[in-house]
């Protein structure tokens, strides 16, 4: 274990006026720098992270940046390698649900759940990007309707889901 | 029968965590020697318990027990015996168990080393570290079991439980074989084989200087016993925590396939958190060890360190909070969150408590502004403004938003890079002065002169990076805030190996040596900021320079690309010895006209999904990053990525471990300094 010089205080000193006033300046500037750098970071770069639904329906999301999630439709998905452009669909899953992977199997099966073309410019496909995905999209709806994405991430697939029965097991029961 | 034996071994070390909790309150708060020797001896006879619950689990992993449903969802029968075992920490309830082992193991080196040296304090320390790991593993016998089976019920119906339900068989190995999902393909890489456990003893780690601070509250033995072990474990654990961080961002750049290494995702932030809170009170336990002061401030930041490890651990493994990272909506949430807030009261209420009896007042106060321990203040301050800006982001916006206007509001991260970039350059300034600076008082004018030879260094760096055509402005400017940094430390080094030598009439080398050897923490601490300044070369070259291009090329084809050019020669399909599919491309890399590299990047086919694995030629200058991004024999198409100074990020943070081991490193034999006089 290393030594430890603990050293009782001989004489306490206080700190003068000046030197006293130089610390809370420098609390001071520090203070407000911090605050600065929060408030305006945030003002600029914050965007709400709203559902395919809520884009489709409020015009006042039209060309401005938000981030959206989806799930992707496998089918859709177009990649030009030589333009570097993606091209895929995705469709509203609801912002509050219980297990992902249901939430993304029942968007994909419903034919009524709102649907978005998505396009993502100079970008590498994801190896992630497959049906039932989720797609976490950053961009802006254009006027010919389409999603300009400007950052996609995908969702791994379950590193940490929960385990579904097996359907194998429980439709073989004379195996057992 | 392995699982009944992992069962078992689990829940006695529950139990034997329930004991030695009470058993060491007890003998701490009656002064009973023989409860607080019971108490230590169960709280030892965890780690082998656990040892049995883990290895059960490992042979069932090894041994393809598919009837354990986590080997079911970890593995299946094409899964090489490497990936079987580090399956251990592949999933929730794996990572749980790993998680309470560690912990245990590092309870065990606790009281093994520090039972004697501290006996107010262990008791207390005991009680601490077994309420969190009954915590851990009630979780796991309740919540996230290890060992549940799966059952085929009377009804035929597949279910999963930890004990054979009434009227259940066991379903057949040939189905459960054949069902058997495998383990997460972007987790079949060697950085993940060791990412995981070095963050999770990074993790746990800091569960140890948490247990001693409040033991220290509980007991009131406050003098300087707590801070000196504390300070040791939290070394230890900051270790760990930064080979986790690096290992991290090195799998990111190997597998995600997207060139960086650093996303400004949630997870990553959450283990980022307690990092910055840990550098913070490495630094300023020095001030209370040399002059007294920050004594409540130090408390403070131990707790915090450990709540944001708590929080990190509630905030990915619950899914509050999207991330690229898969979390699925656990159970383990709530009692995560609860057990947290908990332990964040209870230590801080007793913070307030011992504060307010006025035994955390400090024995000195500031007394000049330029002084060391103003600039360690001043290096808290940013290290506290980069915690705050990043939780911020990553938590208590997203989080406040959805509460509060009932939409949730995010920032990428642009945004991050606009809240850190300013407090990281802070931080480098402050690197370098503070070294320069004395205890006590020091005046402008000294430190103006101790500043002379570094900052003229850094200005000639810059205006050389000028000269060679370096043409953006601001990452001139960020070079010479990051090497100045780098020259502090390398001129303290210089300097006292200097004085060393001129006055003990030493060789360099072994100046050197007995430098380092003598004041460990001192020199270690300076390997350490060189680190550092290394990682901020990288970062800067490769994000500020990173060219990305891609091209679609017949094979024969040859493309330039900044001073280098790709030539696509063959395309291959094969097999893997595990089954999976490989679309390989032979690539050529060539430098003014000589051929200098041949790599093979390549997509594996996962019956999951495909991967797409990196060819890269790899200097200390730069990495010649590509990926396959679909491919033919007559053409292929190929994502390239030039990332100038990338390996300095990895040789960094190597840099950065081997200072901290040398700081950490247990002192033997104080050496006594012999005068050249002596000796002539």
């Amino acid at each position: 274990m290393a030594d430890v010089n603990w050293e009782k205080p001989k004489n306490p000193e206080k700190p003068k006026r000046r030197e006293r006033l130089k610390f809370i300046s420098a609390g001071v500037v520090i203070l407000v720098s911090v605050l600065y750098l929060l408030v305006s970071g945030t003002l600029q770069g914050a965007r709400y992270f709203i559902t395919v639904a809520d884009l489709l329906e409020d015009p006042s999301y039209l060309e401005r940046t938000v981030r959206i999630s989806g799930a992707v439709i496998g089918e859709s998905i177009d990649y030009d390698s030589e333009q570097a452009i993606i091209r895929f669909e995705i469709v509203n899953i609801p912002s509050q649900y219980d297990d992902l992977a249901s939430a993304l199997h029942q968007a994909v099966q419903d034919p009524l759940a709102a649907r978005l073309q998505v396009l993502v410019e100079d970008a590498a496909i994801p190896d992630l990007l497959q049906h039932e995905a989720q797609a976490i999209l950053t961009g802006a709806l254009q006027r010919d309707g389409v999603f300009q994405a400007t950052e996609l991430l995908l969702k791994c697939p379950s590193r940490f889901e929960e385990s579904t029965a097996p359907e194998g097991l429980s439709q073989i029961p004379e195996h057992l | 029968m392995l699982a009944e034996i992992g069962l078992a071994a689990l829940a006695l070390a529950f139990l034997l965590t329930i004991y030695a909790t009470f058993a060491s309150l007890a003998g701490a708060r009656a002064h009973a020697a023989r409860w607080r020797e019971s108490g230590r001896r169960a709280a030892l006879l965890t780690f082998p318990a656990l040892l049995l619950a883990a290895g059960m689990l490992i042979i069932a992993l090894m041994t393809e027990q598919y009837q354990l449903t986590y080997v079911y969802e970890v593995t299946d029968p094409r899964t090489p015996p490497f990936y079987r075992f580090t399956a251990l920490w592949g999933s929730q309830r794996g990572s749980l168990l790993f998680w309470s082992l560690l912990l245990s193991a590092f309870t065990f080196g606790a009281i093994s080393l520090n039972w004697r040296s501290e006996r107010r304090l262990m008791p207390y320390a005991i009680a601490c570290m077994m309420a969190t790991l009954a915590f851990f593993l009630g979780m796991s016998l309740i919540l996230e079991n290890p060992f549940e089976r799966w059952w085929i019920s009377a009804d035929g119906q597949a279910v999963a439980r930890a004990l054979i339900p009434a009227g259940a068989t066991a379903p057949t190995e040939a189905s459960l074989r054949a069902g058997a999902e495998g383990l997460n393909p972007l987790l079949r890489h060697f950085g993940m084989a060791i990412h995981p456990p070095m963050l999770y003893l990074g993790f746990v780690g800091f569960t140890i200087p948490f247990a001693f601070a409040l033991a220290a509250l509980a007991s009131g033995d406050l003098s300087s016993g707590w801070l000196r072990v504390t300070r040791r474990w939290s070394l230890i654990a900051w270790i760990f925590l930064s080979i986790g961080l690096i290992l991290g961002g090195r799998w990111a750049y190997d597998v995600l396939g997207w060139g960086g290494y650093w996303g400004w995702d949630p997870v990553e932030n959450a283990a980022f958190l307690p990092w910055l809170m840990g550098t913070a009170f490495i630094h300023s336990a020095m001030i209370q060890e040399k002059r007294g002061m920050l004594k409540l401030w130090n408390m403070f930041l131990v707790i915090a360190t450990f709540s944001a490890v708590m929080f990190g651990a509630f905030a990915t493994r619950s899914g509050v909070i999207d991330s690229v990272h898969s979390f699925a909506r656990s159970e383990v949430g709530f009692p995560m969150l609860a057990f947290w807030a908990a332990m964040t009261l209870i230590a801080l209420g007793a913070l307030l408590w011992r504060w307010n009896r006025g035994e955390l007042r400090d024995e000195q106060q500031f007394a000049n502004f330029l002084s060391r321990e103003s600039m360690f203040v001043l290096n808290n301050v940013v290290f506290v403004a980069l915690f705050i800006a990043i939780f911020w982001g990553s938590f208590a916006l997203p989080i406040a938003s959805e509460l509060f206007l009932g939409k949730e509001v995010t920032i990428g991260p642009e945004t991050f890079e606009f809240y850190v970039v300013p407090l990281f350059i802070a931080m480098y300034i402050l690197m370098g002065v503070a070294p320069l600076s004395a205890w006590g008082r020091m005046s402008a004018a000294r430190l103006g002169g101790a500043l002379k030879l570094p900052l003229m260094l850094s200005l000639l760096s810059i205006a050389a990076l000028i000269l060679i055509g370096t043409n953006a402005a601001v990452a001139s400017f960020g070079y010479g805030v990051v090497l100045f940094a780098g020259f502090v430390a390398l001129y303290e080094i210089y300097r006292g190996a200097g004085a060393r030598r001129r006055s003990l009439g030493e060789s360099p080398l072994r100046a050197l040596a007995a430098l380092f050897g003598r004041n460990q923490r001192r020199y270690g601490g300076y390997i350490v900021h060189l680190g550092v300044t290394v990682i901020g070369i990288g970062v800067i070259g490769s994000t500020v320079f990173q060219t990305e291009v891609q091209h679609t090329l017949a094979r024969g084809e040859t493309v330039a690309v900044g001073a280098y050019a790709l030539r696509y020669d063959e395309f291959t399909r094969a097999q893997a010895v595990d089954g999976r599919m490989m679309s390989i491309s032979d690539v050529t890399v060539l430098r003014d006209g000589a051929e200098i590299a041949r790599i093979r990047p390549r997509v594996d086919e996962f019956p999951q999904m495909p991967m797409t694995i990196a060819g890269a030629h790899s200097t200390l200058e730069n990495d010649f990053y590509v990926l396959l991004i679909s491919g033919g024999r007559e053409r292929a198409t190929f994502r390239i990525y030039i990332n100038p100074l990338v390996n300095l990020v990895w040789w960094g943070g190597i840099l950065l471990i081997i200072g901290t081991a040398i700081a950490a490193y247990p002192k033997v034999l104080p050496e006594r300094p012999q005068r050249k006089r002596e000796a002539s």
